[in-house]
């Protein structure tokens, strides 16, 4: 049986962009990342086996750093993972249709790029805080100490639940102080579902080039502010994975 | 203009735990799906495991423990263990089979 193969495609870039020979993206060897043009759109794709499942932790970093590298230098709509077309002619069949949406977005995304934003709580000081903002959680922790384990059930659950609705109320609260620090600097900002339980913040912000030390020097700002408390990171330059449009299907066809 | 592209430096920093790289990408990116293009073919993807949080009774539990611990290490000035990161649901990335019939198959 010969093996099977299509086009993967990792995103939609102007047409001067230009893969180096040793761009590489998903596969085994990682495959020879290339591009299909159509007018001044042009498509970063590369050959996949269709033999096996796609997905694996180097598939993955392979996808973000070439999407991650390009965004450094260009604007770049990348494609969600795992969108693969039947050979290059179909994408650039998807090039020639789609040309003004891809570069009406393409134009706006100019001279921008992605960063998130994620705040960590450190657990002992997050929990300490609840423990003494609610008497009630304290009352409870203490009835739950002394009576056996077996019959604390419904209470530990009241407990748990009580000291989560504060957690997360502090998690909005910590959220909208960061997205309002963060909002006078990006163009776009969307604030993503939490991923842990002593997750304080988890921001996407698209800002333009020239503000990038400015949102750098805010980030810094306040991680002063919150030392001890929450520990923040900045993931980025990114390319805007989280600010892009699914593609509208065409009316005319 | 040309701009040359090359992989990031930026990836090999911060952002290379794969959980970041999951968190950063995963359901993210322009959907281009079969009603886009009759070309998009249905490929499968690896089971991978999207960190949601999502309360629930073992969550309340978890953090009852953590209370609970919490005043027993400051007297004894031990550490608190983690609350067990996430809680761990696992998706598909996307059921890209349902798409379109899996040429794969067609071809076969």
């Amino acid at each position: 049986m010969t093996e099977q193969t299509a086009t993967f495609l990792y995103g939609v870039v102007p047409a001067d962009v230009e893969p180096t020979s040793d761009a590489r993206g998903i596969g085994d060897p990682p495959a020879q990342v290339t591009m299909v043009i159509h007018r001044d759109v042009g498509a970063l794709i590369s050959a996949v086996s269709l033999d096996r499942p796609l997905g694996r932790p180097e598939e993955l970093r392979g996808y973000q750093q070439l999407l991650d590298g390009t965004a450094a230098v260009a604007p770049v709509l990348p494609v969600r993972f795992g969108t693969v077309l039947t050979d290059e002619n179909a994408v650039t069949e998807l090039l020639a249709e789609y040309h003004d949406d891809f570069r009406a977005a393409l134009d706006e995304l100019d001279g921008r790029m992605q960063f998130i934003v994620r705040g960590r709580y450190d657990q002992q000081t997050l929990l300490t805080e609840v423990l003494d903002e609610n008497p009630e959680v304290r009352e409870l922790r203490d009835e739950a100490r002394r009576l056996p384990d077996e019959v604390t059930v419904p209470l530990r659950t009241r407990l748990g639940e009580i000291v989560n609705q504060a957690v997360e109320a502090k998690r909005n609260a910590d959220t909208e102080a960061l997205a309002d620090l963060l909002r006078p600097i990006a163009d776009q900002l969307l604030v993503r579902p939490a991923t842990r339980e002593t997750e304080a913040a988890n921001i996407a912000v698209l800002v333009e080039a020239e503000r990038i030390e400015e949102l750098e020097k805010a980030v810094q700002r306040i991680t002063e502010d919150w030392t001890g408390r929450i520990d923040l990171r900045i993931l980025g330059p990114l390319a805007p994975y989280d600010f892009v449009a699914p593609l509208q299907p065409s009316a005319e066809v | 203009m040309t701009s040359a592209v090359q992989p990031s430096p930026l990836g090999s920093g911060d952002s290379s735990a794969l959980v970041d790289v999951v968190d950063t990408i995963l359901d993210k990116g322009m959907v281009i799906d079969a009603q886009v293009s009759v070309s998009v073919i249905g490929i499968q993807l690896v089971n991978i495991d999207a960190r949601v949080v999502i309360a629930s009774v073992d969550t309340y539990l978890r953090f009852a423990e953590a209370v609970n611990r919490l005043d027993l290490s400051e007297k004894q000035g031990a550490g608190v263990p983690e609350i067990v990161d996430g809680v761990g649901k696992q998706t598909m990335i996307s059921k890209a089979g349902e798409i379109l019939g899996d040429l794969a198959n067609r071809e076969r």
